[in-house]
Formats: C-alpha cells, sequence, structure tokens
C-alpha cells in the first residue's frame, strides 16, 4: 500500500462523517431475522460491539502518543468513529430485540480483560506498538465478522449500516498500514533492540497475555456460529500481504512480530502455539467476574438512541 | 493566569448607522478610543499630570469595557482584586479575593466619578476610521453618528479583541433553538429546566458552568482540548482587612506589593520551561485527581501540552460541576450543527433548547477593529498582515503621535493585565508631554528601532512554552506570537520607564 497523504486524509475523514440519525432504524426488514439466527446473531453482535469499543480505546490511547498533531486528529476521529461503529451495532440489537432494556450486553471474559488492560496500560504503551495490533484486529476480527454478518443477514437496514461503516474501517486500515510504513523507515537494528526492549515491558507481556486468548477465543466464537474458520483466516493472511508490501511495511520488527504471531494462529497443528493459548482461554473462562474490577465508565458511553 | 477577556461586542451587536452629516468637533490634545480600564486610567494620569483637554469616545452607553460585556453568571477575575485594580486607586472594600465582573465594574464606575472623568466620556461613538493628517499633525475619528473628532495624539485603548467569536462548525446557521454568547449574555433567557449546551472550556466556560448546572435540566459542555486547571484561593475578605485597609492604606500596598511578587515568581513556570512548570503541573494534577475521581474523566480532563502553553485556569468549582448528574462531558469531535443541536463524530445527535458559546474573541494578531490610517496612506491592518508589530507595543512605525494600549507582544502570562497597564499609561502620558513640551507635529517611531525591538522579542518568545507548540489564541495561524510579552512585568515595566528619544524622530510643529 502506497504512503498516503495524512492531511488530505484527515480532510477526507472530516468530510465523511455520518450519524446514527441518517439511518430509518425502523424501516421494514427487522422480520428477516430468522429464528434459528436469532440467539447466535445476539452473541455474535455482541462480541462485534465489543470489538469496535475495544478498538475504539486503543484509537484514544494512539491519538496521546501520535507523533504528529494531524495522525492525533486522525485517531481522534477513529476513536470516535470505532465508538459510533459500536452505537451502530448496539442500535441493530435493538432493532432485532436482542437488548434487554436499556442494559448493555456483557462482553465475553476474554474481551472484559483486553478491557482491563486497554484502561489501565493502553496510554502508556508505545505508539507503534498499538499501531501494529491494532490494524491486525480490525483487518481479521471486523473485517472477517463484518462480511460473515453480511452474508448472512438480510435486513437491508443492517447492510446500509455497514457499508457506512466499511467505509471508515477502509479509511482506518488505509491510515494503519501507513503509519506501519512509516514506523518502518530508518535503522531496522535501531528498531528491533527497541522491539526487543519494549517485549520484556510488563504491559506489553499482560498485553500480549490478553491478546493471544482473545483472537483464540474469537476463533472458537465465530466457527462456532458458522464461519468458517478458513476465512477469517484469510482475512488474517490479508494482513500480513499488505502489511509486506513495501520494503518499510516489512522493517517494521513489530508488523513481522504479528506477522508470525498469526502464522501460528492460523496453523492448527501448531501445538506449541495452541495447546498452551486454548488452555489459556479455558483458564480465563474460569476466572470469576466478581474478582474483575468495576468497569471502566468509557465502557457506559455505548448507546443505541440516535439522539441525546 | 490572565485576567479577564478583553471587552468586545458581538458581531451581531455592531450596527452601522448611515452617516446623514458630518459634525467636526474642536481638535483635542488627546483622543481616547475606549473606557475601559485602559481608557481611564490614560485619562486619570493624563488628568493627574495637568493634561485635562481630552476626549475619550466609547461605543456603548456606558463604561466598563470588558466588565460591562462580559456579566454572564459567573464571571469573575482570575487575578486577586488587590493585583487586579489601579496602584494609584486602590479599593479597601473588595468583598473577595477574587471578584466578580459586577463588583469590578462597580470599581470602574467608582473611578469615573471620584476622578471627574464624565466630562471627557462621549458614549454612543463607535469609531469606523482613525487616520492621521500630516499637515495639521492631528489624528481624526469618524464615528458611526458621522461626527469627527480630533486630538493631537490618540490612544487606542478599544481592548486587544475585535470581535466575539463563534466557532467555523458546519452548518451553525441551520440550528434553530436559542444561542447565547459569553461575551453577550442574554440574562432575559430562563436557563431553568432546559436542555443546555456549552461549546468550549476556556477561562469564560469554566466560570459559567458551574452555575448553568444549578438552574439547567441538562447540561452538556464540548471539550475541544482539556485546559490546565489550578485551584483558586477564593475567600470573603473579613471586615477587619477593610478596616485595616482603610486606616492603614499601606498594609494594602504591602499586600499588593506581595501579591505582586508572588505572581512574578509564576513567570519561571510559565513562561519557560523550567522546574517551577514540572511543579505547576503537578498542582494542576494534583488538583485533578483530588476533585476528580473517575479515571477517563480525569483522562478526558487531562491536557496533553506543557502548562502555561495556553492560558493556564483558576477554578475550585469546574471539575465538581461537571460530575454533577446532570452535567455530561463530551470530548468526541463535532461533526456538524443541526436545527435540533450538534452532530459529534460518534454518530450522536445532541439536541438542545439553548447552546451557549463560550468560544472567546477574532484575535487581532494582524488586523484592527476599524481602519487606522497613518502616513502617506498607509494603513495598520496591510502593515500588520503578516503579524502585528510595535516598538514596546506601544508604538508603530509611520502613525505618529498614536498610541497602542494592549498592542502587540503587551499580554502577560502569569501577572495583573493592569499592571502592564500601568506601564503602557505612563509612557503615554510621557509621550504626550513630550509631543506638548517640544511643541510637536509628529512623534514618530523609526522603523529601525521598532524592526530591532521586535527581532529582540522574537527571539526571546522563540524560548517560552506559548512557542512550544500548542494551539493557542497567542499565536496567528502562521505560529507568530505577536501577543505576548517574554519576560517578567517587572522587565516589562523597566522598558516603558524611559522615553528614548533616539528612537524617535521628531517633526516640530
Amino acid at each position: 500500500m502506497a504512503m498516503i497523504d495524512l492531511d488530505k486524509m484527515l480532510v477526507k475523514v472530516k468530510s465523511t462523517q455520518w450519524a446514527l440519525s441518517d439511518i430509518d432504524w425502523d424501516a421494514p426488514g427487522a422480520d428477516l431475522i430468522t429464528e434459528e439466527q436469532w440467539p447466535k446473531l445476539k452473541e455474535f453482535m455482541t462480541d462485534l460491539m465489543w470489538i469496535e469499543h475495544v478498538g475504539a480505546r486503543a484509537f484514544a490511547a494512539m491519538a496521546k502518543k501520535a507523533p504528529t498533531d494531524t495522525l492525533r486528529e486522525i485517531y481522534t476521529y477513529f476513536h470516535a468513529e470505532e465508538q459510533r461503529h459500536a452505537n451502530v451495532e448496539m442500535a441493530l440489537m435493538k432493532r432485532w430485540g436482542m437488548l434487554d432494556g436499556d442494559e448493555l450486553p456483557e462482553p465475553n471474559i476474554n474481551l472484559r480483560l483486553i478491557i482491563e488492560w486497554l484502561d489501565r496500560h493502553s496510554d502508556e504503551v508505545p505508539v507503534y506498538v498499538l499501531g501494529t495490533v491494532v490494524p491486525m484486529l480490525e483487518i481479521a476480527l471486523d473485517g472477517a465478522l463484518c462480511k460473515f454478518l453480511l452474508d448472512t443477514v438480510d435486513d437491508p437496514v443492517c447492510h446500509q449500516a455497514f457499508e457506512k461503516i466499511n467505509d471508515d474501517e477502509s479509511r482506518h486500515l488505509g491510515v494503519g498500514f501507513s503509519v506501519m510504513e512509516m514506523q518502518g523507515h530508518g535503522a531496522t537494528y535501531i528498531k528491533t533492540v527497541e522491539m526487543a526492549a519494549q517485549i520484556a515491558n510488563p504491559r506489553v507481556i499482560l498485553g500480549i497475555a490478553s491478546y493471544f486468548p482473545l483472537l483464540n477465543k474469537m476463533r472458537d466464537n465465530v466457527v462456532a456460529m458458522g464461519l468458517s474458520e478458513e476465512k477469517l483466516y484469510a482475512c488474517m493472511e490479508k494482513f500480513e500481504k499488505i502489511g509486506g508490501r513495501t520494503k518499510e511495511g516489512r522493517s517494521n520488527p513489530w508488523f513481522q512480530i504479528i506477522k508470525f504471531h498469526s502464522r501460528w494462529m492460523v496453523d492448527r497443528s501448531n501445538k506449541f502455539y495452541h495447546v498452551p493459548v486454548d488452555a489459556l482461554v479455558k483458564a480465563t473462562s474460569y476466572i470469576p467476574r466478581k474478582l474483575l474490577p468495576a468497569v471502566p465508565s468509557w465502557v457506559r458511553e455505548l448507546t443505541y438512541e440516535p439522539t441525546a | 493566569m490572565t485576567n479577564a477577556p478583553p471587552s468586545r461586542k458581538p458581531k451581531t451587536a455592531a450596527k452601522k448607522t448611515p452617516a446623514k452629516s458630518v459634525k467636526k468637533h474642536k481638535p483635542a490634545t488627546v483622543l481616547i478610543v475606549g473606557a475601559g480600564f485602559a481608557g481611564l486610567g490614560t485619562a486619570i494620569r493624563l488628568q493627574q499630570a495637568g493634561i485635562k483637554d481630552m476626549v475619550i469616545l466609547e461605543r456603548a452607553g456606558e463604561v466598563g469595557g470588558t466588565w460591562r460585556d462580559n456579566n454572564y453568571p459567573g464571571a469573575a477575575c482570575d487575578i486577586p482584586s488587590n493585583l487586579y485594580s489601579y496602584s494609584f486607586d486602590q479599593n479597601p472594600d473588595w468583598s473577595r479575593s477574587f471578584s466578580g465582573s459586577g463588583e469590578i465594574l462597580g470599581y470602574i464606575k467608582a473611578m469615573v466619578k471620584r476622578f471627574g472623568l464624565e466630562k471627557y466620556i462621549r458614549f454612543n461613538q463607535n469609531v469606523s476610521d482613525l487616520a492621521f493628517d500630516e499637515e495639521p499633525g492631528l489624528w481624526h475619528a469618524t464615528t458611526d453618528s458621522g461626527e469627527i473628532f480630533s486630538g493631537r495624539a490618540a490612544v487606542m485603548a478599544q481592548g486587544p479583541l475585535s470581535n466575539a467569536s463563534f466557532p467555523d462548525i458546519s452548518g451553525i446557521e441551520k440550528y434553530q433553538g436559542h444561542k447565547v454568547h459569553s461575551a453577550a449574555w442574554d440574562h432575559d433567557y430562563d436557563f431553568r429546566g432546559k436542555k443546555v449546551g456549552v461549546i468550549g472550556t476556556g477561562a469564560s466556560a469554566i466560570q459559567i458552568i458551574p452555575e448553568l448546572v444549578k438552574d439547567a435540566s441538562k447540561l452538556t459542555v464540548f471539550q475541544r482540548t482539556p485546559a490546565w486547571v489550578v485551584p483558586r484561593p477564593d475567600f470573603d475578605t473579613p471586615d477587619w482587612q477593610k478596616t485595616l485597609f482603610r486606616k492603614v492604606p499601606a498594609s494594602q500596598s504591602a499586600l499588593r506589593k506581595g501579591l505582586y511578587l508572588a505572581h512574578e515568581s509564576m513567570a519561571l513556570a510559565v513562561i519557560w520551561n523550567s522546574p517551577m512548570t514540572r511543579l505547576a503541573e503537578r498542582l494542576g494534577r494534583w488538583h485533578l485527581k483530588r476533585q476528580v475521581k473517575d479515571r477517563w474523566l480525569r483522562r478526558q480532563l487531562t491536557p496533553d501540552y506543557r502548562i502555561g502553553c495556553k492560558r493556564i485556569l483558576v477554578s475550585n468549582d469546574y471539575y465538581p460541576a461537571l460530575q454533577q448528574s446532570n452535567c455530561k462531558l463530551i470530548t468526541w469531535p463535532i461533526s456538524r450543527m443541526s436545527e435540533n443541536g450538534i452532530l459529534t463524530a460518534e454518530g450522536i445527535e445532541h439536541q438542545f433548547d439553548c447552546i451557549v458559546f463560550a468560544t472567546g474573541f477574532d484575535v487581532g494578531h494582524s488586523g484592527t477593529p476599524f481602519p487606522v490610517r497613518g502616513t502617506g496612506g498607509r494603513k495598520l491592518d496591510e502593515d500588520w498582515k503578516r503579524g502585528a508589530q510595535a516598538y514596546k507595543s506601544i508604538n508603530v512605525a509611520g502613525y505618529p503621535n498614536l498610541f497602542l494600549t494592549f498592542g502587540p507582544n503587551s499580554g502577560p502570562g502569569h501577572n495583573s493585565a493592569l499592571v502592564y497597564m500601568e506601564s503602557q499609561i505612563d509612557y503615554i502620558v510621557k509621550g504626550v508631554k513630550t509631543i506638548l513640551d517640544k511643541n510637536l507635529k509628529a512623534l514618530s517611531v523609526r522603523g529601525g528601532a521598532q524592526d530591532e525591538y521586535n527581532s529582540r522579542i522574537q527571539k526571546r518568545l522563540a524560548k517560552t512554552n506559548w512557542n512550544s507548540g500548542c494551539k493557542s489564541w497567542y499565536l496567528t495561524e502562521d505560529g507568530v506570537n505577536a501577543t505576548m510579552y517574554p519576560g517578567f512585568a517587572t522587565q516589562y515595566a523597566r522598558q516603558m520607564a524611559s522615553l528614548e528619544l533616539k528612537d524617535y524622530e521628531l517633526i516640530p510643529a
């Protein structure tokens, strides 16, 4: 992916803002959700909504540390846009009768751990670490899940909403890969040493310990819902393909690390990776929620109401 | 930490009345534009120097400038009153350590009476043009009413900013609800039970919000950049103190001196990056942590620029107000305005009965509030196109006998504006006396002296916190700081203490 002009991108982002009120939430089509689909879709939408929301929080952390004013502003918008996506997904859930009153659906435990990590540590993690992980999450989870949703659900309002979401996401990915390439400029040796130092950073270790099981958990979830595992892996491979297209992209040591991780991830026969990580997924499922601290207040910012 | 927002009328209030006939007044010695603190202070000092032939042109129907226009709920000064007043007219009766706008306006009105300034003031005279006539050496001020007032010297004391500024938000004209600007408060509007939005979290907003939250059913505050907020040591003045100040005026002068020195020391934190800056940031963070328990809200309110780069705010009740159950802070970028309210980038339309714009003023970095024409037809706004410049902030080459108050690079970041103003006023008195004593047609600062002064100032500014990378109204679009003075108030006073005739061209009458 060629480097993009971030100033032009900021103008584009500003001029393409949309709102929940641009969508007619009462338009016909809600009944196209079948009874069989309904319970699985509810779980699916909950995961999707939370992934958008944690993505939002990651962008907030990146905005704090962005190296330029333009990038800071772009990330500030992306933070809001991910929140908008989560709001839209919540509004779809409301439309499909999946919300219990005004109650926020519970995130799964792995997402809950990621929320906890993001809240406590993400602001302290260097921007280039998140700047590589976030495109991976967006392309793999967001991309795969959205595609699966559109293949499965016939409600036209859902399609209308995701058309807008996907436009936003393509800009997020464009910027994401461009920033990864920006970080690949310069002496690779120094970058590798810097990366090695970060891997020893307890914050990053904790993040990895939350990120690995999250991916495996999401794989299990989407497979349980009927998405073929291969489709998820195909999306993850896109990360390697796009991110590694240029010399700069390949010189970014964080890209290399995430790439190798995604290779392990898609290789089911890699027992060295999957046995311990699946065990972690299982272990985390036993964590009593009561032991976790109260959810941070940014979590409660979600709403399905187009107006306030 | 500066003072009050400068006096201005919002754009909507500025109505031009077509002139029917021109009425020329007999030339005075000094023509003063504006009857706020600066204009009135100049008049007092001129009068004390024996110069009593002057005219003060005031566009409104009463005196007070800033403190007449900024009367929104909670409006107050963020410099202690004992320092935010004139040393030559101290008031022993301030009711609080930081007085509200009403009390300050009362002080200004009392000053007018005490010094008998009414006779000089021409109310409802909005200057539309100020031009120097080289032949007789006179400044002519044309007003909207079609009258021409003239003077051998002119003092621009109309306030450093020209107009209340509305933010550049797409669709602002579509909004159908009630709009109020902090600098033109609508006292007839009843906020009780209303859904109110406040745009801005600057000096005016943080005073308005704690008041509005008491009345509004729901208050939504839109923040773009969080400011550094430090505690405000505000208290009611005890009666014994007022008695002491009345009986022993020297005690008030001593307090004033103490306050002055305390503020001077803050320059080390505010103007330059020093260990004091870190201490000031620690104080700001401590204040935030003490008042805001929620980690996310604290994060939203934590500034990401060096303290001092923008105006530091002082408040004890802003953070608590934001945490009231009927108040919400929004930090999402604003996308546009609609008929009903404000749409933010997280996709929600926030609907309001009324929106309060606490968005400050159009800063005259390069423009002037009315055309100012000097020698050879030159125009001040053209000369200032690339950033305003003046000699010692007070005179501009090509504009003889013209004196600016709060001219370019005269803004204080850490001390009372009135301390700086007194230095300017005394300089003006010296200038006018020079014109009279030497019977000059023109006292005109030399271009070279002005350039030399400005290159020194800009060199010093480069090392200050104001030029450390944040965006603020102190800087022009090109990043030139034409607003602040990079030094202690004492340094400024010293530079203003003498009028160096070698830097001026003197043309005899």
